[in-house]
């Protein structure tokens, strides 16, 4: 833009390190005019304001749902009568997140499911790495076609196996070892010696460790691509220092899988939290408290909305605000780990 | 592997005991990796690979429990796959309803995702905000909240203003529809291209589909998103540059420089997308799956139901995997 300025540029002061150059400056008008009254900035005026409406109009669309589940949660039964009231509530109350923590013993939940969630979620953060390092560093028999099993675990829905899963776990027999007791010992062994795995943690737990629960398919699989992208030579001069294989795994492997640990621990958490179709499958209402058990409505505010017109609405109001306590410490957890779970799917790049 | 070679320079005394050494050391490598994936491995044998046998071997029988522990398997052929096929009046309909929602989705949503990460790409203030806000679905909207969002009344009931306060509360029972209420017609697209010439009615149909089916589409392409994302960044700048500088508008570079370029990812996308919605909870075919595995002796019927809908899924994956590697562009075979 300045090149007509170039011509009338003369050397005024010359040092070791600068060189300062008097020139006639364009005036602010003149400048200001050129740059702003142009075709291009015109274009990318429009374009940002395009975007940025784009943008905020997609976000409105993900946040709406959670504004009004906020708004529901604390509606009175007589807003919803009111047809007028949509999204401002006009008699606030926060009576239905006090029936749910006291009558459905919402903290009681909180931390059994904390436990469970802990516990699927650091075995599966190990489990991962160790199957996904194993994957993508050793040259061994059918390494690509147990891979290939991995990806079929992904692949098969687990509804397609809750029957055979459920019977598998309710008369749980470990490698057919009752089976072959009961053989030899004869009949006198009764049939109940399986164990009865279900309205425990085991089968949640026994999944996790074999790298087969929910979504353990990708965890292998970004956690392979993780470290296939890791340098070879970190290896090799451990080798060459003398280190075995699983010590260079513990000191040289681990601690540089970190971030990616924490991506895939995150979520494992955050899907065994929300998830309800285990816990449905292998907790009956005699078993552990967990968080979906929450999910109905209490025998007091049951009572108070019996007469009322539009009480599915309000049901369904306080279905969600089951829903949202259930997700709120998972949105502390969002804040602070939404970093890592984004970045992590950033940096690997899932392109198997 | 180079770490052998390292070991192997050593040694140069005597060339017999050379090559001994290297290869029991690959083959102490090849013992630990063993080990690595033992877990998984114990794991599928031992657990996984007699559940799915016996899934199978259950959609062919009738269970009863027996009283005294244990259950009873009764071999009764493809009577199940029948009843599911012939005899139960959703399984069918469901069956390729859902599939064509799934054909109609797997573009929708690959589409928008691209899009979105082409937008998300480009150098703006708040970029980590809306990346954060676009993620949002795929943490917490999954799950119970899933479930709980199947035909919720609360959420058409607060977000449709749209409704008379003079028509009251008797068309809540209508509207059960889980998302939003429909933002446009049919009519409207119409008529917007009416003017122009050879838009197809299907198209319109499509695109309207699509548009009031946001919400849906929005929240399960949280991943695919971040998939193209890193695949954008992964693109260097100078290609870009001297396609700038050669004088290719923004069209053409995106035709000619970034979708070859992020082929393997639409692929990738294209796959994950057929999965991930056909294993998803608000899956129509799922839903009746479930269903059906909670009526008193649906279980075996569900597991022919499921294995149906598997057999049909792997089929789409394969012809959508045909399909998408027909066009993807592998910057590494060229070189």
């Amino acid at each position: 833009m300045n090149a007509t300025d170039q011509t009338s540029t003369k050397v005024k002061k010359e040092s070791k390190n600068k060189i300062r150059v008097d020139f006639e400056r364009t005036s602010l008008l003149k400048r200001l005019r050129i740059k702003y009254l142009s075709v291009f900035f015109f274009q990318k005026v429009i374009w940002v304001l395009f975007r940025l409406v784009l943008l905020v109009g997609v976000s409105y669309v993900v946040l709406l749902p959670f504004f009004a589940k906020i708004t529901g949660s604390v509606m009175s039964p007589e807003d919803f009568i009111d047809n007028t009231v949509k999204m401002v509530p006009r008699a606030p109350t926060l009576g239905t997140y006090t029936a749910i923590i006291v009558e459905n013993d919402y903290y009681k939940a909180l931390t059994s499911t904390a436990i469970l969630s802990l516990l699927c979620a650091v075995s599966q953060m190990f489990i991962c790495t160790l199957v996904g390092y194993g994957f993508s560093k050793f040259k061994f028999k059918f390494n690509s076609l147990i891979f290939g099993l991995v990806i079929f675990t992904l692949i098969v829905p687990h509804q397609t196996l809750q029957f055979s899963m459920f019977m598998k776990f309710r008369y749980f027999d470990f490698l057919k070892i009752y089976e072959i007791i009961r053989k030899f010992m004869g009949v006198t062994v009764a049939k109940d010696l399986k164990i009865n795995l279900i309205n425990s943690y085991w089968p949640l737990a026994l999944l996790s460790v074999t790298g087969l629960a929910f979504k353990n398919g990708l965890y292998i699989l970004v956690m392979r691509q993780f470290f296939k992208g890791f340098p070879d030579e970190m290896e090799e001069a451990a080798y060459v220092d003398g280190a075995g294989v699983f010590k260079t795994y513990f000191t040289i492997i681990l601690p540089n899988a970190i971030p990616m640990m924490v991506t895939i621990f995150l979520f494992a958490f955050t899907w065994q939290w929300t998830d309800e179709f285990y816990v449905n499958l292998f907790t009956t209402d005699t078993g552990p408290y967990l968080l979906p058990r929450i999910v109905k409505i209490p025998r007091t505010l049951v009572q108070s909305t019996a007469a009322i017109q539009a009480s599915t609405i309000y049901q369904s109001a306080i279905r969600n605000t089951c829903g949202l306590m259930i997700i709120a410490p998972l949105l502390v957890v969002y804040l602070i780990g939404q970093n890592f779970l984004i970045q992590g799917i950033e940096r690997t790049g899932v392109t198997g | 592997m180079q770490n052998t070679e390292v070991e192997v320079n050593k040694p140069e005394i005597n060339a017999p005991k050379k090559k001994k050494r290297a290869s029991s050391l690959d083959r102490i490598k090849a013992r630990s990796g063993w080990f690595f994936i033992a877990p998984f491995v114990i794991g599928f044998i031992v657990i996984y690979l007699p559940i799915v046998f016996e899934s199978i071997h259950f959609s062919f029988t009738e269970v009863k429990v027996l009283t005294g522990g244990g259950f009873n398997a009764e071999w009764v052929g493809f009577k199940n796959y029948q009843e599911a096929l012939f005899d139960n009046p959703n399984f069918v309909m469901t069956l390729t309803l859902g599939i064509r929602q799934l054909i109609f989705d797997i573009p929708a949503i690959v589409i928008f995702a691209l899009f979105m990460a082409i937008l998300l790409n480009q150098k703006m203030t708040g970029r980590a905000v809306f990346r954060a806000i676009f993620f949002i679905p795929v943490i917490l909207a999954t799950g119970i909240i899933d479930r709980i969002d199947q035909g919720n009344e609360m959420l058409s009931y607060l977000s449709d203003t749209s409704r008379s306060i003079a028509t009251g509360t008797s068309d809540n029972a209508a509207t059960t529809d889980t998302s939003v209420t429909s933002i446009v017609s049919v009519f409207d697209f119409e008529w917007l291209f009416m003017s122009m010439k050879g838009v197809s009615i299907d198209l319109v149909i499509y695109i309207v589909n699509a548009v009031n089916n946001i919400y849906n589409i929005i929240n399960r392409s949280g991943v695919q998103m971040l998939i193209f994302l890193g695949g954008l960044q992964s693109i260097s700048p100078t290609i870009y540059e001297s396609a700038f500088m050669e004088g290719a508008s923004a069209w053409e570079t995106f035709w000619k420089i970034t979708f070859p370029m992020i082929s393997p990812m639409i692929f990738v996308n294209a796959i994950y997308t057929v999965i991930d919605s056909f294993t998803a909870k608000s899956n129509t075919v799922m839903r009746l799956i479930e269903f059906t595995y909670d009526e008193p002796g649906g279980q075996v019927l569900s597991s022919a139901m499921a294995w149906m809908y598997f057999i049909i899924v792997i089929l789409m994956i394969a012809v959508v995997g045909l399909i998408v590697s027909s066009f993807v562009f592998y910057q590494r075979r060229e070189n």
